[in-house]
């Protein structure tokens, strides 16, 4: 019998198996729509930038305020040396990664609240992963909207290959946001140029890299990147946010250069 | 204790601890956090009823099943997981059709895995085994496990818009195998079971193919390995 409320996709669904890779295959035809593409997602580091204090913090603001109306953003934060504190305690506890997670949101929400109480006065929410729906209207009210870059996995977090600490962490989380809304940039605000091939904090031979493929930077197999590593792995089955940017936010005019789409430090991008 | 002038000679405040200054994406750092883990919740059973296997069969499928639960209850402390089935495919269908992508379908997907869970819920309240909400279920389990013999969740996990994007098309990764399992490993549940429509895994789909042959024990490694076309889980 011919069901004609199921288009052949909704067949194919219904009936068959989702671990079918042809079944699979069909459901990746059309692409998929882009949900706010004029919006820009930024994700402002913890331990890199919101640690300082002050003197990073509060140019950043003003960049920020000076931005509203020019350009929409999302912008997520990330946890710092309170998440590492709270990782090493429930380490040495014996917490699993799923409590871990838990942990870690707790400090990437601190930092979001303290990023939202400077900004309060210009009108910008922040808004946990439950008021998302209400995301598109603050953003075409107020042009912005602060968020904790955690992913909300929580108790449901994958264990990673290595060690007990979460693999999904706020880059991802921040990440994930702007490839499902289909963003028009993801922007990375960290306290150095972008990618190097060491730690150059703690190595002065690190060399700066400015341009790099996703396949590029894997076979050069680095000890330490600038960003989590499953975000590399997931841009290479984006479908919208293909490339990310990281820039240094502690030099004034980047973040703005970067908003206005200009090849300003560090791009890695999926082939 | 926070570190600072003369520990501030990279401007950062920090906290001691075993992870200050450290990049968190060092491969060293991480192998140094290889710890053993403690287990919640050790005597619970987490088990998974297949939506489209089971609880979309309507009253023949899903009383049985609901009885040897009932049964097990005398006795164990299970943690009941819940999959979507046929109205999550229905749902996955129209939201590709409509362009959504996989964090939108991973969003959608939530209310039908919760609608079973009120389901079985339903079915097994006269053993005080009810649905508990998504959003408080993870943090109150160890309560409700201990004032219950049992708890029902949606086994969908929480990760909605920040779904993973597939290798392939685009239905969610994680749904409610993964969902179950996750939280059966984050507790240190003593076992999970899937129960599904079939003896368990086969060398082919055994509804369509009847010289297909059962597997009654094999390794993730080698089950990769074979590179079945289907399995009864979600890889």
């Amino acid at each position: 019998m011919q069901n004609e409320l199921l288009s052949e996709l909704g067949q194919y669904l219904v009936e068959g198996s989702l671990t079918d890779v042809n079944v699979l295959q069909q459901t990746g035809q059309e692409p998929p729509l882009p949900i706010l593409p004029d919006a820009n997602v930024l994700k402002v580091g913890g331990q890199s930038f919101i640690d300082r204090g002050r003197a990073a913090v509060f140019p950043l603001i003003d960049e920020i305020v000076e931005n509203l109306g020019r350009h929409d953003m999302i912008i997520g934060t990330g946890g710092g040396s309170r998440a590492r504190h709270a990782y090493s305690v429930g380490l040495d506890l014996g917490l699993p990664t799923g409590v871990l997670s838990v942990l870690g949101t707790f400090v990437s929400m601190q930092n979001a609240r303290m990023l939202h109480f400077l900004l309060a006065k210009h009108g910008i929410p922040f808004i946990e992963p439950i008021q998302f729906p209400q995301l598109p209207l603050y953003l075409a009210e107020r042009g912005a909207v602060i968020f904790f870059g955690m992913p909300p996995y929580t108790f449901w977090h994958e264990n990673p290959d290595i060690g007990r600490i979460p693999p999904h962490r706020t880059d991802t989380g921040a990440y994930l946001v702007s490839e499902v809304y289909g963003a028009r940039s993801m922007i990375f605000v960290k306290d150095e140029e972008g990618l190097y091939t060491a730690d150059p904090k703690k190595d002065r031979g690190a060399k700066f890299i400015k341009e790099i493929s996703v396949a590029e930077l894997s076979a050069l197999d680095l000890r330490d990147v600038v960003v989590e590593r499953p975000v590399l792995d997931m841009m290479q089955n984006a479908e919208h946010r293909r490339s990310i940017r990281v820039i240094n936010g502690l030099v004034k005019g980047n973040l703005t250069r970067a908003l206005d789409g200009e090849d300003v430090e560090t791009l890695i991008y999926a082939d | 204790m926070t570190t600072q002038p003369e520990g501030r000679e990279d401007r950062r405040y920090h906290i001691d601890s075993m992870l200050m200054r450290e990049s968190l994406l060092d491969k060293d750092v991480q192998r140094s956090t290889e710890v053993p883990v403690f287990r919640m919740l050790p005597e619970t059973h987490v088990l998974k009823i297949g939506g489209r296997s089971i609880i979309d069969e309507g009253r023949e499928a899903t009383y049985p099943v609901v009885e040897a639960i009932a049964q097990c209850l005398e006795t164990k402390k299970l943690i009941i997981g819940t999959g979507g089935g046929a109205r999550s495919r229905h749902v996955f269908s129209i939201g590709i059709d409509l362009g959504l992508p996989t964090g939108a379908l991973a969003e959608l997907a939530q209310a039908d895995a919760l609608g079973n869970a009120h389901m079985i819920g339903t079915l097994l309240s006269p053993y005080g085994v009810v649905a508990i909400p998504p959003a408080i279920f993870g943090h109150l389990l160890p309560l409700f496990i201990r004032s219950a013999p049992g708890v029902i969740f949606t086994g969908v996990p929480p990760y909605s818009l920040w779904e993973h994007p597939p290798a392939i098309g685009r239905i969610p990764p994680h749904g409610s195998d993964a969902g179950s399992f996750l939280l059966a490993e984050c507790f240190g549940s003593k076992d999970f079971t899937l129960i599904k429509d079939v003896d368990g895994l086969y060398t082919r789909d055994p509804k369509q193919d009847a010289s297909a042959a059962f597997i009654p024990e094999i390794s993730v490694n080698d089950l990769r390995k074979r590179d079945f076309e289907t399995l009864p889980f979600t890889a």
